[in-house]
């Protein structure tokens, strides 16, 4: 029975359901306990020791439906040579996989990890000790056959891990613009989010608990205390004042970069209000807000409704120009505070009108800017590509290539603004070099002073500086 | 031993309507001496199914409930520092006479650190419920609810209670229990529990009843309410969770509901009816005119 098991997780960790080696010795015990008595009743004890998370529920029902299926007999003995073959395609498959991934993408170790984790797993559980119930399973089955279809299970990671180009290809060919969430996507993006709050969450307190601090107040405190005789129950604290950062988040939803576009969405969807006051904005062509719209609708319904053009139309090519002008226009005058800005976008302009006095007003409204692109820094000066020329205004362009890239830019800028939450700080620690101009030397008619020149002087034969160009050296005199 | 069907009619017994798995859930949490965390929207009986167990099975109920910044203090023990500056003073004579045998200041300080386990001795030591389901005399039931209001490190101080039903106190070691507690965590999905907790604990989700589970949970509780209203009631209800509410009302209000249909000798479901009783099934402005719409929109 417990190879049973040991396919079973497998199956469904190919699945994407993470299973640990504890969880599926539970899954033998609960069955050595709950007998097996039914259907209904061994997916019940699967389901309660197997999975651990309401978003896994539909995939184990999937693969549970399909991997006993009913038809087949005789699970009890099975034919050694059969499970060997069996054995020997998981592995296999495994390395068939593996090398696909390997071929795909070559910068990429971080993808076998899981999967060289499994046949080792299956070994482990493999030397479990045979239980009594092996004989009794008369109604479960396994369909050694059907096994094939992970070849086909989705990677919900993949997208992320890839380059753009290769990102860009892949949905151009079999896919629409902005893919909603596969089931498996929002759970991995969910997860990274969700440890990426944990982290973040320490420096909120730490904000809070540097609100609480604060030095006396010693006229305000006895002023508050004047009714008690001026002896100090009540205190007053200098406080500093903190509030919530604001961020200001532009996505670009072309083509380009949509897969950034996505987690950007989904992280935003998470973060709003709970962390900061963000206001979203999405563009391509136009800009649209989309704050209101990220509070009230899953993020799947947001996806689609993007992806079906009801926000702004996906068939222009984006102009980061009036987006520009038009954020500037209708957006700056209404924003509070000095907000962090952010700018999700490659910079392909398509040749429109630049626009850049807009993002420098922009600028100074902006307590921050920061600029994230999925293109390596050495093919922005190609084609269409404005990001130089855009970067000049930001405080940091960086790139962005995956899910943990832009999860740890972001986290990063989360711990700018909770350290230096006072927005003059950020202004204090931007480090411009300041330029020293030079001084304008006026002549005596308040005019700048001319240039000399061989032909033409301007100095009378006893300056000093006549002198030294034209006079004769002291040591030459007679 | 007691099995699934067992475990059923007892819970029906105890006017709680299970399905199977959550009979399976509660039955290998028995056998296997194993924490259930349980999972699902607000209102759907996490809470209940722990109080239901606790009656039937006749396990005292050990509650703890979490909030944000509980700590050890809160959860497993305490030592009671009122009560041993207390005894140390009331003690003064008989420790000076105990230490004026002892001739130097190094005699006197070895002499009372051989008594110091009496200051540290489970006389002193507060129990806090999850110590205090460990201990208690028969098998109880210690019920987490919410546990994810609770921070990250409270759910690290679980593990090890949960794992091994041992809790450590550095200065008496470690005191194991005595009857491993039936452990239930309830939570509500507004944080991610950790995997670490979530690996000790049987997994079970509590969504919004099937119709005639529905059916039969108001039966039980409103044997009054007659067949007809009662199916068509939770038909409706069942089409307003579909109306993307920003509350959906859950099993709970749907026993409300049927409180006051009683209440009222409602004999039939009508738009006037619904409207007049509203304010039981939804809980926002908004939501309100979207059931009222719904309501004319199938009962016209």
């Amino acid at each position: 029975m417990e190879r049973i098991i040991t396919r079973f997780v497998t199956a469904l960790r190919e699945r994407g359901v993470r299973v640990s080696p504890g969880e599926s010795l539970d899954a033998v015990q609960a069955l050595a306990i709950g007998g097996l008595s039914g259907r209904s009743s061994v997916k019940a004890l699967l389901r309660l020791t197997l999975v651990k998370n309401v978003n896994d529920i539909p995939a184990f029902e999937e693969v549970f439906d399909w991997f006993f299926s009913s038809n087949q007999s005789n699970p009890g003995d099975l034919d050694p040579a059969e499970f060997l073959s069996a054995m020997i395609h998981i592995v296999e498959g495994e390395q068939l996989k593996a090398d696909e991934h390997r071929t795909r993408e070559k910068d990429d170790p971080l993808q076998i990890i899981d999967e060289d984790l499994t046949a080792e797993d299956l070994e482990n559980l493999l030397g479990l000790e045979e239980s009594d119930d092996d004989a009794a399973g008369a109604e479960i089955m396994v369909q050694l056959d059907g096994y094939r279809g992970k070849m086909n299970a989705p990677e919900p990671a993949d997208y992320y891990m890839q380059s753009p180009p290769t990102v860009a290809f892949h949905q151009g060919v079999n896919k629409s613009r902005v893919v909603p969430f596969t089931p498996e996507e929002l759970a991995d993006m969910q997860e990274v989010v969700s440890r990426m709050l944990v982290r973040i969450r320490k420096d909120v307190q730490r904000m809070k608990e540097m609100e609480n601090r604060g030095k006396l107040h010693v006229i305000k405190t006895i002023q508050k205390n004047y009714r008690h005789g001026m002896v100090p129950f009540l205190l007053s604290l200098r406080r500093k004042r903190k509030e919530k950062p604001r961020l200001v988040v532009l996505c670009d939803v072309s083509y380009s970069v949509s897969h950034a576009t996505r987690f950007m969405l989904l992280l935003l969807h998470t973060l709003q209000n709970r962390l900061m006051h963000v206001r979203s904005f999405i563009f391509n062509k136009e800009l649209a807000e989309i704050t209101p719209m990220l509070r009230n609708m899953p993020v799947n319904c947001l996806l689609e409704t993007i992806d079906k053009g009801d926000i702004i139309n996906l068939d222009d090519n984006s102009d980061y120009g009036a987006v520009f002008a038009s954020f500037k226009e209708r957006h700056l005058e209404n924003m509070r505070g000095k907000p962090a800005i952010i700018i999700i976008g490659d910079g392909r302009n398509n040749y429109n009108e630049a626009n850049d006095w807009a993002l420098e007003e922009i600028r100074e409204k902006a307590g921050y800017m920061l600029w994230l692109t999925p293109e390596e820094r050495d093919i922005w000066q190609r084609g269409d590509c404005l990001l130089d020329l855009y970067g000049s205004y930001c405080d940091r362009v960086e790139t962005a290539r995956d899910v943990d890239e832009l999860s740890r830019l972001v986290e990063d800028l989360f711990h700018t603004l909770f350290d230096h939450n006072d927005s003059r700080a950020w202004k204090r620690d931007r480090h411009e070099p300041r330029v020293e101009e030079p001084a304008k030397e006026l002549n005596y008619y308040n005019r700048p002073k001319a240039v000399d020149s061989p032909n033409c002087t301007q100095f009378s034969p006893s300056s000093k500086e006549w002198r030294d160009r034209y006079g004769t050296p002291y040591h030459k005199r007679r | 031993m007691i099995t699934e069907q067992q475990v059923k009619e007892l819970l029906r017994s105890g006017g709680y309507i299970a399905d199977e798995t959550i009979a399976t859930a509660v039955f290998l949490a028995l056998r296997m001496e194993k924490p259930i965390l349980i999972e699902g929207p607000p209102g759907v009986g996490k809470t209940g199914l722990a109080k239901t167990l606790s009656t039937v099975l006749d396990f005292p109920m050990v509650r703890l409930q979490c909030y944000e910044g509980i700590d050890e203090g809160k959860a497993l023990y305490d030592w009671e520092y009122g009560k041993q500056l207390l005894y140390t003073q009331l003690l003064r004579t008989q420790l000076d006479s105990y230490l004026s045998e002892s001739t130097d200041l190094r005699a006197a300080v070895e002499r009372l650190s051989a008594e110091e386990s009496l200051f540290f001795s489970q006389n002193f030591l507060v129990q806090r419920p999850i110590l205090r389901s460990f201990l208690s005399p028969k098998r109880s039931l210690l019920l987490i609810d919410e546990i994810d209001r609770s921070g990250d490190e409270f759910e690290a101080l679980l593990l090890e209670c949960l794992s091994d039903f041992q809790v450590s106190v550095p200065e008496l070691g470690v005191i194991a229990a005595q009857h491993k507690p039936l452990a239930i965590l309830t939570s509500n999905g507004t944080r991610m529990i950790s995997d670490a907790l979530r690996r000790r604990c049987l997994y079970l989700y509590i969504g919004y009843p099937e119709f005639d589970r529905e059916v039969a949970i108001v039966r039980t509780k409103f044997p009054e309410l007659c067949e007809g209203l009662s199916r068509q009631m939770v038909e409706f209800l069942r089409r307003v969770r579909e109306l993307n509410l920003r509350k959906p009302p859950s099993v709970s209000e749907t026993l409300d509901w049927a409180q006051v249909l009683s209440i009222l000798h409602t004999k039939q479901l009508t738009p006037a009816v619904v409207a007049n009783t509203v304010g039981v099934i939804a809980k926002h402005q908004a939501d309100l005119k979207q059931v009222t719409e719904l309501a004319v929109q199938m009962m016209g």
